[in-house]
């Protein structure tokens, strides 16, 4: 019985562990998209642009794992998503070209930007 | 069996028989789970696999980089344990010797010979420049240039954009341990994780080539001003070819680099293609980062026939670049317009030095370096250009004046049949030269008993030059002097490149550039007065041959 029970654990976690662990998050592909889109929104309201280098890394983690923007009223997954970049795409070149990227490897590209540039990141950065 | 001990029997059947279902139920939710999460893998196999495209190799699988390593030379040996050509490949390149020699005046240029009018030269400044070589350790003129391992394999493949050279390191990485840069400071430098950005390498970016060119003359967009941090990922309105978002060029798009020799020098540039666009296979590829390498020299394509045919005329006497980069700088990142070494010294009220800043927090300002101009959206200034330049070298006489001194002197004439008008960063500024053997000087500038500590010129100048084996008499003085920088790169959208009103006027952009005629700025006296005299004739004849014809209609009608 026990053997039962541990083996499809063992197999589910080894599975889940490398599917989980197979992208190698691309910062860069993150940088335009943080820039190109989420930048193009803060740029005027309603609280201008946001630095990545204006947080810590802790504090970017913190923000990305809540996934709470606005305060809370949306998630932060949701401006990732493929469904929200097919909805500005015709006005957006990052979200055009990046129409088809699945939404978590995006996510982790772009949480890899912001670490890096983060207020204690290896390269802090700005937005533009 | 009492009756006490059936029904502890009973009991004990009951707990047995609960105990089983929770196993049972235990087994059916973990059984589901375990098919929800194969569902999931399938689902997330079914969007694509995760696969690197830009390498067909993942160093990180590769055991001759799983190991820590302690230093730049240390990768470079696991490097070419296997990339066994890598290193005898770049020591044939200007990116490892610093040295150019032109084919056309034998003059020997390249960073190691050359000065400019930003921090002027490397001599006894070695460890501090070299922070931009693609090598390790030269921390002085004895650096061995025929080392393999010494050669900086990471500087241009690194894709982590972790992999930083500090100034005063000799083009060694911090490594080991966190260090204090520039020492006292107060800010500390991260070590290198080598292994990790051994394990990412691949292709040439812009984030590594801008490394080094975006950061010339000692900041960012310093020297070149077509070249700084705002192409790493641009948007189309500062380069269309680059634009992250568009057509997402890196540098090696145009500088197609072979043998890790990379195409387009600043010393002897292509001023002038004759020929159409390059095909594939065609035998004499010449510079492939030109622009009619890929757009020919007729690449106006418009539905107007005339108009087609006006702007591929213009494209004969002038370099595409004229109308393309209309403004250089254009990305938000300053550049220097001018440095006055000759103001450099000034102390504050406590004998220190100190530092000047405008509104934006760009130094104007500082004590071991003097007085500078910067700009931004800068309209270039423009000169017919035939890819000649010819440099004022160390012990090159010259003359202090008015006129400033050029520090590389460009050649280009309307009739020499290979000339066109280029734009042009044109830096000026003042620096030391000996006023007795009347040549330019190359300080020493950076680091211990250099000008920016000590801010004394004669020993300065006295070390740098000795380290040249070149003679200064001990007396400074100061000499404007001016450097040419043909502006390449942040080119536009078309919708937004120089207008024809912008040149075909009295103000005109092309103003003093001789040789042309351009309708609407140049007057040449006889030809308008010819040009009104027909348009007058031409008048007339209509009003005369109109009224003759009214004349004539009226009297046949009455």
């Amino acid at each position: 019985m026990k053997h039962s029970i541990t083996l499809p654990i063992l197999t589910a976690a080894a599975l889940f562990v490398s599917t989980a662990h197979a992208y190698d998050a691309d910062w860069k592909r993150g940088r335009v998209y943080y820039r190109s889109v989420c930048t193009s929104c803060h740029v005027a309201s309603p609280i201008g642009q946001i630095n990545p280098s204006g947080r810590t890394k802790a504090e970017w983690t913190a923000y990305l794992n809540a996934d709470k923007h606005a305060k809370g009223k949306d998630g932060v997954k949701q401006y990732v998503s493929k469904a929200y970049r097919a909805s500005i795409k015709s006005g957006n070149k990052a979200a055009e070209k990046f129409a088809d990227v699945p939404d978590q490897e995006l996510f982790d590209d772009i949480k890899s930007f912001l670490l890096r540039s983060a207020k204690d990141g290896e390269s802090p950065a700005s937005c533009s | 069996m009492t009756n006490e001990q059936g029904r502890h029997l009973e009991a004990i059947n009951q707990v047995k028989g609960k105990h089983m279902l929770r196993i049972r139920r235990s087994t059916i939710v973990l059984l589901l789970g375990w098919f929800a999460l194969i569902g999931a893998g399938i689902a997330h196999a079914s969007e694509a696999p995760p696969v690197k495209l830009n390498t067909t190799a993942d160093h990180s699988k590769f055991k001759e980089l799983q190991k820590q390593f302690k230093s730049g030379p240390e990768v470079t040996k696991a490097c070419l344990s296997c990339h066994t050509e890598a290193a005898r490949q770049v020591h044939r390149t200007k990116h490892w010797t610093w040295e150019f020699l032109n084919p056309d005046n034998q003059q020997r240029l390249g960073k190691k010979n050359v000065m400019n009018n930003f921090c002027i030269s490397i001599s006894q400044n070695y460890p501090f420049c070299t922070g931009c070589h693609v090598g390790y350790g030269w921390k002085d003129k004895n650096f061995d240039f025929t080392s393999e391992a010494n050669v900086d394999c990471l500087v241009c493949h690194d894709t982590t954009g972790t992999y930083k050279k500090p100034a005063g390191l000799a083009g060694n990485p911090v490594v080991g341990k966190p260090m204090e840069m520039p020492p006292g400071s107060g800010k500390i430098v991260n070590p290198v994780d080598l292994a990790r950005v051994a394990q990412k390498i691949g292709k040439t970016s812009r984030d590594t080539c801008g490394a080094c060119h975006f950061f010339g003359g000692g900041g960012d967009g310093v020297k070149h001003g077509d070249m700084d941090s705002s192409l790493a990922a641009p948007d189309p309105e500062v380069d269309i070819h680059m634009d992250a978002t568009g057509l997402d060029f890196t540098c090696s798009t145009c500088h197609k680099t072979s043998s890790h020799d990379v195409p387009g020098s600043r010393y002897k540039p292509t001023a002038t293609e004759k020929h159409s666009a390059y095909i594939r296979g065609k035998a004499d590829q010449g510079n492939p980062a030109t622009c009619q390498a890929c757009h020919g020299n007729t690449p106006h394509k418009t539905e107007i026939l005339l108009k087609q045919v006006r702007m591929n005329t213009h494209a004969e006497k002038m370099a595409c670049q004229t109308c393309h980069i209309p403004y250089f700088a254009r990305g938000g990142v300053p550049t220097k317009l001018s440095w006055d070494w000759s103001t450099a010294g000034k102390l504050d009220a406590n004998g220190k030095q100190f530092t000047i800043k405008d509104e934006h927090g760009h130094p104007t300002y500082a004590s071991h370096k003097g007085d500078f101009v910067l700009g931004e959206n800068v309209k270039p200034e423009y000169r017919w250009f035939n890819g000649d330049i010819k440099y004022t070298l160390l012990g090159d006489k010259v003359e202090k004046s008015d006129t400033p001194t050029p520090i590389n002197r460009i050649d280009g004439s309307p009739v020499d049949g290979r000339s066109m008008i280029w734009p042009m960063k044109i830096m000026r500024g003042v620096q030391p030269f000996d006023p007795v053997n009347k040549t330019l000087v190359m300080p020493h500038t950076a680091g211990p008993g250099g000008y920016w500590k000590e801010l004394k010129w004669e020993s300065a100048i006295a070390d740098g030059m000795q380290n040249m084996g070149a003679p200064f008499s001990g007396k400074v003085d100061f000499i404007k002097t001016e450097m040419y920088w043909p502006i390449t790169h942040m080119v536009a959208s078309k919708e937004k490149v120089v207008t024809c009103a912008e040149c075909h006027t009295v103000d005109s952009r092309l103003k003093g550039i001789d040789g042309i005629y351009m309708p609407g700025y140049s007057k040449f006296g006889w030809l308008e007065r010819v040009g009104w005299l027909i348009a007058l004739a031409a008048l007339i004849g209509v009003l005369i041959h109109g009224g003759a014809r009214i004349y004539l209609s009226l009297r046949k009608a009455g």
